[in-house]
């Protein structure tokens, strides 16, 4: 008896947390499809906020630098954070846990602060504000996620595999081809899922480094909202959530499936 | 597994072809030759899309036009410099303080002949008085925005928001500066008055005012007025425009004892690469015909005195734009107030905690 009412109470505080989550996200797509300009009240539905933000040339612009920076920056952080994770799980040196430190501090350090310190760096050096300096900024603060998804996914690696293959003559890069990168790539995925999500969702380094022609699309909404907020800020702001979340349901399913594949 | 490679390959193929994408593009950049570009730094949507378009077309230029949400942003990206902007849009004080820092270009009035079309009033403001460094490009001037509905008696001073039937239905701007100002107004004062005890006399009345008040704000003003939520309250012209489409019943004065007045203006930054292009733009933006079609698109007060004759019935009727035309007068510039600002800040920030 006490056991079903102390279950009840968990369902209930369980169900209060996620509605906290979740509603005004729900409130906020809702309102997409609201006829009204204003979002105090529900006229009826429509689907016109998304039509005219898919012929809004300023939008697609936004869209098309989003995409462009985080594909840029997710391969190269991508490949430059396998490479760092394979070589920081392989050798033992003497400043290793000083180096691990390093690499987890971008991820604790304010955005602010970082933001801050980039555009500080890129006007000391005299590099142009635009896309270039946004990829480098993204890719600064993906390297960090990659490093660390790879590096979990290595540690939890029994490494006879390898030996066995270079028992069988494997070369090392043979090795490494055959053996150590398939059974890293579900965290190598992971990763790289990791720092696209980021990359796309970033605002706060963005808007420190940002130049001409790179307003993305977290900048362009931000510039919105001053204007008024209108439907089509909601519309927007639907469909960038809707392809976060999907790239992490992605970056869920590939992983416990492959990496299961992978032990057997 | 191969599921897995594929879809990594994918991935790469997609942000190859992006790549490729890019360098095209830098390519055709180089191929024409010719084809200048313009970085605009504005406010988001504050230009008809298709008059861009048809400058771009025109001028066989690119225009890209990036966004900033407030005039701090645009000041803190040009003093960075590094961001190589050639058009930015500054409100009225902010010029003021981009030409103390010595931050913008002189204009060469010989590319901008259309800028005589401005109406006289806004062609040489307190805030850049040689008028050779900024233009106005949006103007609008706060008033009292009431529900008829609620409001019976229309107001004519901002002796009537003091009116306690409003209690709890009363919306003032979230800005000190606008805020204090109404109330120096009010006791018949300058708004940028630097007076002790002028400012102690307006602190005092907003503070009797305070527990009347709905809420401090400017983002969601609109809102709050469409919904009925507030009866009266004060608001800048091209709001009530905005707000008087979605529900009929809200009326505009702009009081007798005066108010403040706003603008967006166009400057060019120190060392724009494409100074004269950017000129051009402004010149075609003034275009009597150019400007008519542009401003019935962002739906503010067309500066342009040539431009009003091609502007539709419905345009030239807007109660709300014809009241802020015919007042455009009784409105007083924000100016720099210097050593006074932390006393408006301090008598803010009392205020709005005791809300």
């Amino acid at each position: 008896m006490q056991k079903t009412w102390r279950s009840h109470l968990l369902l209930a505080y369980s169900l209060v947390i996620l509605a906290f989550l979740y509603l005004p996200l729900l409130i906020l797509a809702l309102y997409s499809f609201n006829e009204s300009r204003i979002n105090a009240v529900w006229t009826g539905f429509t689907l016109d906020w998304y039509k005219t933000l898919f012929q809004n040339r300023r939008v697609l612009e936004a869209l098309m630098n989003s995409l462009f920076i985080a594909i840029i920056s997710t391969v190269v952080s991508t490949v430059l954070g396998t490479i760092a994770a394979i070589a920081l799980n392989r050798y033992q040196y003497k400043c290793k846990p000083v180096i691990n430190g390093l690499l987890y501090l971008p991820i604790l350090i304010p955005e602010i602060v970082m933001g801050l310190s980039l555009l500080v760096l890129f006007a000391q050096t005299q590099v142009p504000l635009g896309k270039t300096t946004l990829i480098l900024a993204h890719i600064t603060f993906c390297l960090s996620f990659v490093v660390i998804t790879v590096n979990a996914r290595l540690e939890g690696m029994r490494h006879e595999l390898e030996q066995a293959a270079m028992d069988l003559y494997a070369t090392p890069l043979q090795t490494f081809r055959y053996v150590t990168l398939p059974l890293a790539m579900p965290g190598i995925v992971a990763g790289a899922l990791i720092a696209f999500t980021l990359s796309i969702d970033d605002f706060i380094i963005s808007f420190f480094v940002a130049g001409p022609n790179s307003t993305t699309l977290p900048l362009y909404i931000y510039a919105m909202v001053k204007r008024g907020i209108s439907p089509e800020i909601n519309a927007l702001s639907t469909l960038l959530m809707c392809a976060t979340i999907s790239l992490v349901v992605i970056a869920q399913i590939l992983q416990p499936q492959h990496s299961s594949k992978n032990n057997d | 597994m191969k599921k897995l490679l594929v879809f990594l390959v994918s991935v790469l193929t997609m942000a190859l072809l992006a790549a490729g994408c890019g360098g095209d593009a830098d390519k055709k950049d180089a191929a024409a030759g010719e084809q200048q570009v313009l970085n605009l730094f504005s406010w988001a949507d504050n230009f008809d899309p298709e008059v861009i378009a048809e400058f771009e077309k025109q001028y066989n230029c690119k225009v890209n036009y990036d966004v900033f949400a407030n005039n701090e942003e645009l000041l803190a990206k040009i003093q960075a410099g590094g961001a190589q902007y050639d058009l930015i849009q500054p409100s009225d004080y902010m010029v003021a303080t981009m030409l103390k820092l010595d931050l913008l270009e002189k204009m060469n009035m010989d590319n901008i002949p259309n800028a005589k079309n401005l109406v006289s009033t806004l062609q040489a403001p307190v805030y850049d008085p040689t008028g050779d460094h900024s233009l106005v490009y949006t103007w609008g001037i706060t008033g009292i925005a009431y529900n008829k509905n609620y409001v019976k008696d229309v107001p004519d001073s901002w002796e009537d928001l003091w009116n306690p039937e409003y209690a709890g239905r009363l919306i003032l701007l979230n800005d000190s500066r606008e805020t204090i100002g109404m109330a120096l107004k009010k006791n018949g004062f300058s708004n940028n008055s630097t007076d002790p005890a002028e400012v102690e006399k307006a602190f005092q009345d907003l503070k009797a005012l305070a527990p009347n008040v709905l809420a401090f704000d400017t983002d969601t003003i609109k809102q709050k007025f469409i919904a009925e939520e507030a009866w009266i309250g004060t608001m800048w012209t091209g709001d009530a425009s905005y707000t008087l489409k979605d529900n009929p019943n809200i009326g505009f004065v702009v009081p007798k004892e005066g108010a403040t007045i706003w603008a967006d203006t166009f400057a060019i930054p120190k060392g724009a690469k494409h100074k004269e292009l950017a000129e051009k733009f402004i010149n075609f933006i003034y275009d009597p015909q150019i400007s008519a079609k542009n401003y019935e698109y962002i739906g503010y007060n067309d500066p342009n005195e040539k431009a009003q004759e091609f502007h539709s019935d419905e345009f030239k009727n807007d109660p709300m734009l014809k009241i802020g035309m015919e007042n455009i007068d009784k409105g007083e510039w924000l100016i720099d107030i210097g050593e006074a600002l932390p006393m408006y800040d301090r008598y803010w920030t009392e205020l709005k905690t005791a809300k």
